[in-house]
Order: structure tokens, then C-alpha cells, then sequence
């Protein structure tokens, strides 16, 4: 499987006549956008805005994160989500760098949802503060989540994909500034130098645990509650195969962005033929049954096995519950003698004593943590506001609360926060980017 | 200026040897043996004002005394910081300046410093309270332990950015937080690192070390259950509806209890869940399914359990660190006990 990405950098995007791309200028007419948004009748009302790096804009609550993309062939960006099913992963597909589409809504929020600085202290909590970004702030007429906790954002969130189709569409016949090409022999076909190597699997635990269909990510539109442990292709991954739900507190969550550039295949990639023989990835869940938790790691280690890894990473969407399928899985890989790494927040607790995982083993003896999701950030009033800033207080976002005796409510009056780190948007970038990590002091 | 107290023994103190060890605390203004290297090593910027001397018997045989009596000694004082030690591989003085250090510190509020060997039993028992730094076997590294510990000092007088405890020296406190790396390097280098160290047999450094588990043991079964009284506690958050104790939906620290009594069924409308760590659709329906109240009212009457506590406990699960579920079990204990409570059922979803 041969993945061709052509990359058309983003230095500055601007609304125009013409949705275009030339020298770096992203051009984009907003009311043909906007009539692509409005293609749902469950959007109510739309509008889009430009933010960058530096911007003193405060977005909340952002509900989702989109790369804007072509497939070059044809077909949909996201097969089985946004148009009909066909293989990812193959064939080439134009990316926007540098830029996102961030879906944000106008009122209500939710547990899963997040907040982006884009300036200030911050910024730094979050990778979309560094990326120019188109926002689409939205409302739709889903009275039955609308003072729910958990919500769908079903409306919202293809809103997005759309978006970022019709966007990306802009550089379909252009030539790409760069061409990067991701490719693995079958694994049986490779070379002796490259099967020399200690072959690695990369196992994703993608978010799955919500009983009902809806909230959790998709892989080929396909709900990952409902899937046994399956083998994937790298590329399918970077190429759009698989999108985030909407659920779990954001910043432990893959956005759909995330997953399109996951740092960690590209740094697997780099390493393949050099020091690994990547095998490629297994896509996994994480279910809230312990059966389903037990099936899931027996599938895991036995696939790996069987491909004949000597290493593997494991990386979680997510924290708390899901703790005991990542710890189970690394057991279970390590049992099968296969020496793994986990890849992972923790949840430390105000006064960072608590045990950092739910489930912890000493079998799982090598794991890189990218943050504390616990953590208390209090953060001055930002000059612009896009969405509603009581929505992280009202709307139970995971980190963040109305009534609290000492801290007060998250929300204050002249517009700063106190907020766990919990709903920073994507904050703990656990596909790979976090240059946090958790030390004791 | 800043001001400083340092607490020492008595062979330090000049008092005496072993001879000496019952010598009850004195305060001393001015410098009093490593009192003085203190002053050396902090300058101009923080003054030593009072060298408390105690006999490390005193501290471990009258250690509620000798604690009180110092304490006393430091009520009209002003001071900004408290040194202890440095106390090498000496038990009983890191015993010691751990009791003082960690009474001070509760008292005063103010950053309290010790040293000790890693073989000083001092630090198992007080790491977790005080800030004690790695120091020499013995009194030849005085001048370098009081080095460590005085740098750190007035990195925190001066209101600086604190490193973390492998970093700055000390034995770390159980305390994580997060932190950027500096130079920053990405999580998928650092896994690559790891893997390929791991993968090649070399050592390398999981940057979330196991905590040895701490593992419940399994209560004695309750003898005769027809007698029992038996009491509900749940993480799955079933509240009244107006959720009165405003529990929160995730990360929860506060806990509520509902008066059940006279109820035999939790109607739907009345309770609810205020959990967000699941799908609460089914518990809404019928909060039965997480708080069984039908089914134990059902057992009362069969004659299979005694009687039904008349309340039953709730918080929420999700993203709840173990510190606070701890805390906030500790605090439903007494209601349970005086109620003669002999075995909870504790629902978790």
C-alpha cells in the first residue's frame, strides 16, 4: 500500500471571492462555505472566523479538529463517514499544513468537550494554538442533547468534515510544495535487511464506551464499540479511515486531526528499514465491560504474536476507565513476550498523590506519560470569546464545574478561569506531540 | 532580609555525645555550630537568627514534649524558613528533624529543609512531608549538604521555579505534576527511545514508575446475614434529581447520602445519575439498576439480610482521583458505624 501526501503549507488564510490556494494563501468565500455547512437541516445557524497563532481569542466549547483534505482520485476524505465506502490509505490525498478546521459551538457544550487559547499563558496547553484555523461556530436543532452531558454533536461534527472537504477541494489540481510518500511491503514480502530488524507493532486503543451508537470513534464509519481488536494499515490511519467521537474529557482525546497526522506512525515510519521492521498497527477499543476488556487484549497480543512482533507500543484515548484495558493490553503483550511501551496521561489529583493510572502492574514497566490531566490552570480574561464561555462552567465539561466552595466557578465574572486541564482541547496529545510529561517533586 | 531558624542535636550543638542525648531543647539566639556554615552559605540575603538545639533521645523518647517546647520557642518568632540537619546516616537525629520539620511545617507554613543519608530511616517516614535532600553518610559532607540545601532555599525565598525533586536533589514527596521538557521532546520520541532501548536489553527509565499497589484485604464474611444490617455506597452518582449535595459529574469530592427508609423502589424522576462517565439512559430509566433498592427491600423481606441501612451513599466515579475517593470514604465510616452497620455493598459502574 503506497500513501502519497501532498502538502500545501498554510502561511495566512483569508476570506475572499474564490475559495483558493495560491502561495500560501488560503483564499475562502464564506458564503459558499457556509452554504456547505448549512447542507444539514439540523444546523440552525453558522458562521466561520479566522484565528491564529497569537490572536487574543479564547474558543470554547470546541467540539472537534479536521485537517483539511483532498482525495486527488476521488471519493471521500473520510470513507464511509462523509461519502461511500473505498480503501484508504492508497493513492494520493492533498493536505492544508499548518491550518485546521475547528468546529466550536455557539452555545452548548458538553463533557467531551474543549478550550484553545490562541495566545497568552494558555496557549501552551493545547497544539492548535500554533495552527491557523478556520472555526466554524455553529448551533443545531438537537433539542434531545441539548442540556445533556454526553452529547453526539453528530450535526456539528460532519458540519466540520464537510467543511474541510469542500476547503481541501481547493488544492486538488494544484502540485503539492512537497510530496511525501508513506510505504510498507506486505509483511511476508519485505527484505532480509528489514526482517532483520525487530519488527514493532503499534497497537490503538481508539475511544469505544459508549453503549450506544453515536458518540465513539469510527473506523470506515464502523462504531468501535462494536469490533473485536483488528489489523490496520498504517496508511489508512493518516489517511482518514478512522475519526474521533465525542467522548471523554477533551484533553485526553484524539481530535480527527490528530489521527489524520498521528506522530507516532510518522515516527514509526521514520525509524522502518532503519532500526524497526514496522509491521503496521492494530486497531483496537476500549469497552467498558471487563469481557470486553479481556477479549480485546487476548486479540491484541495474540495478532501481535502471530505477525511476529518483538516490540509494540500501546497508546489509550483517554484516561480513568480505559486505564484497565491499556494495562491489560501491555500485560498481555508482555506475557506474550513482547517488550511494549504504554503511551498515556494519568490522572494525579489536585494535590498529585493519587495513583497515577486506575489499574497499574509492574509488568508495564516502560511508559511514557504526557501529561496530568488533573492539573488546575487558572487562566486571565481573553479579549475575544468565540462560542460561550459559561458553557464550560454550565455544561459539565470535564474540567470544569459551576459551584466549587474554594475555587469558585470556573467561570468568573471578568471573564477568567479556573479549569482542570481536563477540558483543554486535545491538551494531552497523546498521539505523540506532548512535550509534557509528569515528574515528582 | 529574610530570616532563618536552624535546628540541630546535641553533638552538634556542642552540648554533648551520647552522654548528652536527653538534653531537652533550647533556643539559642545566633549561630550554634552548622548554624554557622548555614550563615556562610546563605549570604547576605537570609539571616540566621536562632539555633535550636534538642538531645535526639529527648525528640524520640518525649517527642510530644520536645515538639511543644519547640514550637513554643518559635511562637514569637518571625521567621521565613526552617533548616534541620543535615542529619548523614544518624537515625535517631533524622527521625528527629523529621518530627520538628514536619510540626513546624504544619504550624508555620513555612518551607522546612532536612538532609539525610538514603539509609536514614528518617526517610521513609517523613519523605512524603518535608523536602529532605540526598546528603553524605556522614558529618565530612556537612559543607556540601548544607550546599544543597541552602541553594534550594533561597531558590524558593526568591520565589523561583522549582525543578523536580530528581532534579533539585531531594527524595521525592509522592507528588507528581506535569511539567514541559525543556529542551522539549516529543512523547513519540521518547517512546522510540524507550522501545528500542527496551527492545535492545539496555536500561532505560519509564517515566511512570509502578506504585507498589495497595491491595484491600478481603473483609471476613458476616456471619449470620438474617441479622445483619446492611448498607449501599456507590460511585455510579444516583442522587435525588435537584442533586441537593451538587455532587459533580466527574471528578468528584463531595459525597451525599439519601434517606431511604419507607422507600421500596428508587422511582424513576425522583433519582437520577448525575454520572459522566457513562451512558446514564438505562440508570435514569430505572436508578434501580446501580442502587438495588428494589431487590434488597426484597431480601428484608425474605428474612435474608437483617434489615437495610436507611440511607444509602453516592458519588461519582469518573475521573475521581484515589486520594479523594479515600477521604471521602474515611468520612461516610462514622455515619456507618453508628448506625451499626455490619457489611456495605459498594456499586461501582
Amino acid at each position: 500500500m503506497k500513501l502519497e501526501l501532498g502538502n500545501f503549507y498554510v502561511k495566512d488564510i483569508v476570506f475572499g471571492d474564490r475559495t483558493s490556494y495560491s502561495n500560501g494563501i488560503l483564499t475562502i468565500n464564506k458564503e459558499e462555505a457556509l452554504k456547505v455547512v448549512m447542507e444539514d437541516e439540523h444546523i440552525t445557524e453558522a458562521d466561520l472566523y479566522i484565528v491564529k497563532p497569537g490572536d487574543r481569542v479564547r474558543l470554547v466549547p470546541v467540539k472537534e479538529a479536521i485537517e483539511p483534505r483532498v482525495r486527488v482520485g476521488g471519493g471521500p476524505v473520510f470513507p464511509g463517514v462523509t461519502g461511500k465506502l473505498m480503501q484508504a490509505g492508497n493513492g494520493r490525498t492533498h493536505a492544508l499544513k499548518d491550518c485546521s478546521v475547528l468546529v466550536v459551538g455557539k452555545h452548548w457544550g458538553g463533557f467531551q468537550d474543549g478550550l484553545i487559547d490562541m495566545s497568552g499563558e494558555g496557549a501552551k496547553y493545547t497544539y492548535f494554538s500554533q495552527l491557523k484555523n478556520i472555526v466554524l461556530v455553529a448551533d443545531t436543532d438537537e433539542d434531545f442533547e441539548k442540556h445533556e452531558q454526553q452529547k453526539k454533536n453528530r450535526a456539528l461534527r460532519w458540519a466540520g468534515m464537510r467543511l474541510a472537504e469542500y476547503i481541501g477541494s481547493c488544492v486538488k489540481n494544484l502540485e503539492p510544495e512537497e510530496l511525501e510518500t508513506f510505504e510498507l511491503e506486505p509483511i511476508t514480502k519485505r527484505s532480509d535487511d528489514v526482517k532483520d530488524l525487530p519488527s514493532v507493532v503499534l497497537v490503538l486503543q481508539f475511544q469505544s464506551q459508549m453503549e450506544e451508537l453515536g458518540y465513539n470513534d469510527l473506523i470506515y464509519g464502523w462504531d468501535t464499540n462494536r469490533m473485536l481488536p483488528t489489523f490496520m494499515h498504517p496508511n489508512e490511519i493518516l489517511d482518514g479511515a478512522v475519526i474521533s467521537g465525542s467522548f471523554m474529557p477533551c484533553s485526553s482525546k484524539w481530535s480527527t486531526y490528530d489521527i489524520q497526522n498521528f506522530p507516532m506512525i510518522r515516527r514509526l515510519y521514520k525509524e522502518h528499514g532503519k532500526t524497526i521492521n514496522f509491521l503496521g498497527v492494530i486497531a483496537t477499543n476500549l469497552n467498558v465491560a471487563m469481557d470486553q476488556k479481556e477479549r480485546a487484549a487476548m486479540f491484541v497480543a495474540q495478532m501481535a504474536k502471530s505477525l511476529g512482533a518483538d516490540g509494540a507500543i500501546v497508546a489509550e484515548e483517554g484516561y480513568g476507565n480505559p486505564d484497565a484495558d491499556f494495562i491489560a493490553c501491555i500485560v498481555a503483550l508482555e506475557d506474550a513476550g513482547i517488550k511494549t511501551v504504554g503511551l498515556t496521561p494519568e490522572c494525579t489529583g489536585r494535590d498529585g498523590r493519587s495513583q497515577p493510572l486506575v489499574t497499574v502492574d509492574p509488568k508495564a514497566d516502560a511508559i511514557v506519560s504526557t501529561g496530568d490531566v488533573s492539573h488546575l490552570i487558572e487562566l486571565p480574561p481573553m479579549e475575544t470569546v468565540i462560542g460561550e464561555l459559561e458553557s464550560l462552567a454550565r455544561d459539565g465539561l470535564a474540567g470544569g464545574w459551576a459551584v466549587d466552595e474554594i475555587l469558585g466557578p470556573s467561570v468568573r465574572e471578568d471573564g477568567s478561569i479556573i479549569m482542570e486541564n481536563n477540558s483543554m482541547f486535545c491538551g494531552d496529545q497523546v498521539v505523540g506531540w506532548s512535550t509534557k510529561t509528569v515528574k515528582e517533586f | 532580609m529574610k530570616k532563618a531558624i536552624v535546628y540541630i542535636n546535641q553533638f552538634f550543638g556542642q552540648i554533648g555525645g551520647e552522654d548528652k542525648a536527653d538534653f531537652e531543647p533550647v533556643i539559642r539566639e545566633g549561630l550554634v555550630g552548622p548554624a554557622i556554615e548555614y550563615q556562610n552559605q546563605l549570604g547576605d540575603e537570609v539571616k540566621v537568627t536562632h539555633t535550636i538545639i534538642c538531645g535526639d533521645n529527648f525528640m524520640g523518647s518525649h517527642t510530644e514534649e520536645a515538639i511543644n517546647t519547640i514550637l513554643g520557642f518559635l511562637e514569637d518568632k518571625e521567621f521565613d524558613i526552617f533548616f534541620a540537619g543535615p542529619a548523614f546516616r544518624a537515625g535517631r537525629y533524622g527521625t528527629a528533624c523529621g518530627h520538628i520539620g514536619k510540626a513546624v511545617k504544619e504550624k508555620f507554613n513555612v518551607p522546612v529543609i532536612t538532609s539525610m543519608n538514603d539509609e536514614n530511616p528518617g526517610v521513609e517516614m517523613f519523605r512524603r512531608d518535608l523536602y529532605i535532600f540526598k546528603g553524605g553518610a556522614s558529618a565530612a559532607s556537612m559543607k556540601k549538604d548544607i550546599k544543597k540545601m541552602v541553594d534550594f532555599g533561597k531558590k524558593i525565598l526568591k520565589g523561583e521555579e522549582l525543578l523536580s525533586a530528581e532534579e533539585e536533589g531531594y527524595f521525592g514527596r509522592g507528588i507528581r505534576k506535569q511539567v514541559w521538557l525543556d529542551p522539549p521532546v516529543t512523547a513519540a520520541d521518547r517512546v522510540m527511545d524507550m522501545l528500542l532501548k527496551k527492545l535492545k536489553g539496555e536500561p532505560f527509565k519509564t517515566e511512570l514508575p509502578i506504585p507498589p499497589q495497595d491491595k484491600v484485604l478481603i473483609a471476613p464474611p458476616i456471619k449470620d446475614l438474617s441479622k445483619a444490617t446492611i448498607a449501599i455506597v456507590t460511585s455510579g452518582g444516583i442522587v435525588p434529581v435537584d442533586n441537593p449535595d451538587r455532587i459533580q459529574s466527574a471528578s468528584a469530592t463531595r459525597w451525599g447520602r439519601y434517606d431511604i427508609s419507607g422507600l421500596d423502589r428508587l422511582e424513576k424522576g425522583v433519582f437520577k445519575t448525575i454520572h459522566a462517565g457513562f451512558d446514564p439512559a438505562v440508570a435514569n430509566e430505572d436508578p434501580n439498576v446501580i442502587v438495588p433498592l428494589d431487590a434488597m427491600r426484597a431480601f428484608e423481606r425474605e428474612g435474608k439480610i437483617g434489615k437495610l441501612h436507611e440511607y444509602f451513599y453516592s458519588t461519582v466515579g469518573t475521573g475521581t482521583t484515589q486520594g479523594e475517593a479515600a477521604r471521602m470514604a474515611k468520612e461516610m465510616i462514622p455515619y456507618l458505624k453508628e448506625a451499626n452497620v455490619d457489611g456495605v455493598i459498594l456499586i461501582s459502574t
